[in-house]
């Protein structure tokens, strides 16, 4: 497996931070069960995928699935760190417009302080 | 645990083969009825054809009819209920092997067509092996020589369950045991009851009047085999089933994986087995029975050794048959999707089609399509998340769905919301597809919608453009809202259409063919192969990780 993924709590938001490639399979597989374990304690996550490379069609598609189902159980995921291709991807699915994305970690735990969600 | 033949239904133990048959079995009793009328009433009343004696069963408490070939179990209203393997039911389809309780659970219940039973050709074999002539001086270790070597010949057609069913029949023969029992080990390390026999032979469904204690001893003994006297030994008196259902003798085999081929001359010494455990092989008989305590130990030991090479030789027949028909499956499988997805291109006087194709695997996600409109000409491309058979599965329904809505004469827009609505209703899962579909009229007016797709290319005069406009994929978000973009095409301009597989191919160093080579190679040449040969020169060996497929529209004017 390609991915490596740590979780640490930072000012009441927990953080999961993500490095390698997300692809479909093990690693789409991995980030799913790593978020949904967070989701099951907390409503407030930061993914950080500053040290991600890549993301494949089937590692977005399972993003896409634990951001849908985390809002729909009024938890939110909030995305920073994204690299240039990580950004691309994002801009030509328009799923940029879906997820809420911050430059940094400090950005993304301020929004859940100033929303409150 | 996958031991059901691959044949069809099991034949009654009558020899009738018309009807299906219920073993019902009440705590250590069990009997075989043939159903060979319905509706067959169940219930505490006398006049039932199965009365369960038991306050639990209401009087009238269910029926198995049949209708159009099918079985089905009917609850009448029972107070405590009618359950198909554990699960309660008002009607319920009965499927071979399924276990259905009246009111009261595991002391009673029937067994719907059981599988254990031996087919015609195991009972021909049978037959055969009894046919073959045995002087009378032949010791029983001959015997079960014999038996082995013809049912050598029998593993070869793979039926493991007939195998277990006449390795089960011999072994009450030769040891003069009452009941015997093949337990296999299943993938969780658990051993499940595989074939279960009496000296009768009749199938014996339940293993819970067995010891398990010694079971479990015999497997974790390093011996290759343990004979249990149930008379001479004091320790024994703790054990449950040994006191509560008066066994006297237990001999439990050990069915070790062979790690050398045994050998197939009888005269030569056998092996012993070494390996991991596969399963044992269990037969008793009861203080009120015969002492089977004396049975030879050269016998044992032949069986010991003998039967876990049988029975592992069928099941690696069996896995490979099981294999290759899955393999034919999925080459079927295969075939159909690419009559599915070969395209018909439109001859059209004002445009000219084209498109490639290099898949990754033998069957991808990847499809375009063209279909002719009284609107104008259309073009699909998509590319369904994912690899192999689930996304292949649908990228046809993707396919067909827009073709058919494409033939309709709906409008773009209308064809991918509709598209998302269905794919996020269905919920299937984390897959989605990202596509294109435009349409270019006979004036040169183009409209498409991109929903997450890699951006058209746009070639115009050697100048090559990437409009902007976009949409998410189809089948992320159910309430996804959907636009197309427009765009006046002149003679001589081209739209190619590409799928990420393109602008990721990697090479060695893992860096990506990206837009900025395939905007190059489009801006210079015209025609699909130099595209693909530019994708191939920069992989150099690097074999392609996603289909690529490249669509080239070309509007003559």
């Amino acid at each position: 497996m390609n991915l490596t993924i740590e979780t640490r709590v930072a000012d009441g938001v927990t953080i999961v931070s993500c490095s390698g490639r997300i692809m479909f399979g093990d690693e789409a597989n991995a980030l799913r069960d790593a978020l949904k374990n967070v989701l099951s304690s907390t409503r407030h996550v930061v993914l950080d995928f500053s040290g991600v490379t890549y993301i494949d069609s089937g590692g977005l598609g399972t993003l896409v699935a634990v951001y849908s189902s985390a809002r729909s159980g009024g938890a939110d995921i909030k995305l920073t760190g994204l690299g240039p291709r990580l950004r691309d991807v994002l801009q030509i699915t328009k799923l940029a417009t879906v997820f809420e994305i911050y430059d940094n970690e400090q950005q993304a735990i301020a929004a859940f302080r100033q929303g409150g969600a | 645990m996958a031991l059901q033949p691959i044949t069809g239904p099991a034949s009654s133990s009558s020899g009738s083969s018309v009807f299906p048959i219920l073993v019902f079995v009440q705590g250590n009793e069990q009997r075989t009825i043939n159903l060979d009328h319905t509706p067959f009433t169940v219930g505490r009343k006398v006049d039932k054809d199965l009365v369960i004696a038991d306050p639990r069963v209401s009087r009238d408490h269910a029926l198995i009819t049949s209708e159009n070939g099918q079985f089905y179990v009917l609850d009448q209203g029972s107070k405590h209920g009618t359950f198909v393997n554990g699960e309660r039911v008002q009607r319920k389809t009965l499927e071979q092997n399924d276990r259905v309780e009246f009111g009261i659970r595991d002391v009673a219940y029937v067994v719907f067509n059981p599988q254990h039973q031996t087919s015609n050709t195991a009972r021909e074999f049978l037959n055969q092996i009894s046919g073959i002539h045995i002087s009378a001086e032949s010791t029983d270790l001959e015997k079960l020589t014999l038996f082995l070597e013809a049912a050598r010949k029998l593993n070869t057609t793979g039926v493991l369950d007939e195998i277990l069913v006449t390795l089960l029949d011999a072994t009450l023969k030769l040891t003069r045991a009452e009941r015997g029992y093949v337990f296999m080990k299943a993938d969780d390390g658990s051993l499940r009851l595989a074939a279960g026999r009496n000296s009768k032979a009749e199938p014996l469904l339940d293993d819970k009047t067995i010891s398990h204690s010694i079971l479990d001893d015999a497997l974790n003994a390093n011996s290759e085999f343990v004979i249990t006297d149930t008379s001479q030994s004091l320790d024994l008196a703790g054990r449950q089933s040994i006191v509560a259902y008066d066994l006297r003798t237990v001999i439990c085999i050990p069915l070790r994986k062979p790690q050398v081929q045994t050998s197939r001359d009888a005269q030569a010494p056998v092996e012993v087995p070494s390996g991991e455990t596969i399963g044992a092989l269990y037969v008793d008989s009861r203080f009120a029975s015969r002492d089977i305590s004396g049975v030879s130990n050269d016998i044992l030991r032949v069986i010991a050794t003998e039967a876990a090479s049988l029975i592992e030789n069928a099941r690696l027949v069996q896995a490979e048959e099981a294999a290759r028909r899955y393999q034919q499956e999925l080459s079927i499988a295969a075939s159909i999707q690419q009559r599915l997805m070969a395209v018909t291109i439109p001859d059209v006087p004002f445009a000219r089609l084209k498109g490639r194709n290099l898949s990754c695997k033998e069957i991808g996600g990847d499809f375009f399509d063209a279909v002719n409109t009284d609107e104008g000409l259309a073009v699909v491309l998509a590319d369904v998340s994912g690899k192999g058979v689930s996304a292949a599965l649908l990228a046809s329904q993707l396919q067909g769905m827009i073709y058919a809505q494409l033939t309709a004469g709906m409008s773009l827009i209308e064809i991918v919301t509709a598209a998302n609505r269905f794919f996020t209703h269905k919920h299937i899962g984390e897959k989605y597809a990202t596509l294109i579909v435009a349409r270019i009229r006979r004036d040169g007016e183009l409209e498409y919608v991109n929903c997450g797709h890699v951006p058209p290319l746009l070639v115009c005069n050697h100048e090559v453009m990437r409009p902007p406009h976009g949409n998410l994929p189809v089948g992320l978000l159910s309430d996804a809202t959907y636009e197309s973009d427009h765009c006046s095409l002149h003679a001589g301009d081209r739209l190619i259409l590409v799928t990420d597989g393109v602008t990721e191919a990697e090479n060695a160093r893992g860096d990506f063919f990206e837009d900025s080579r395939l905007e190059a190679v489009a801006a210079k040449s015209s025609t699909l192969d130099d595209i693909f040969a530019a994708v191939a020169n920069f992989c150099g060996g690097t074999p392609l990780s996603d289909d690529c497929t490249v669509v080239e529209l070309h509007y003559s004017g």
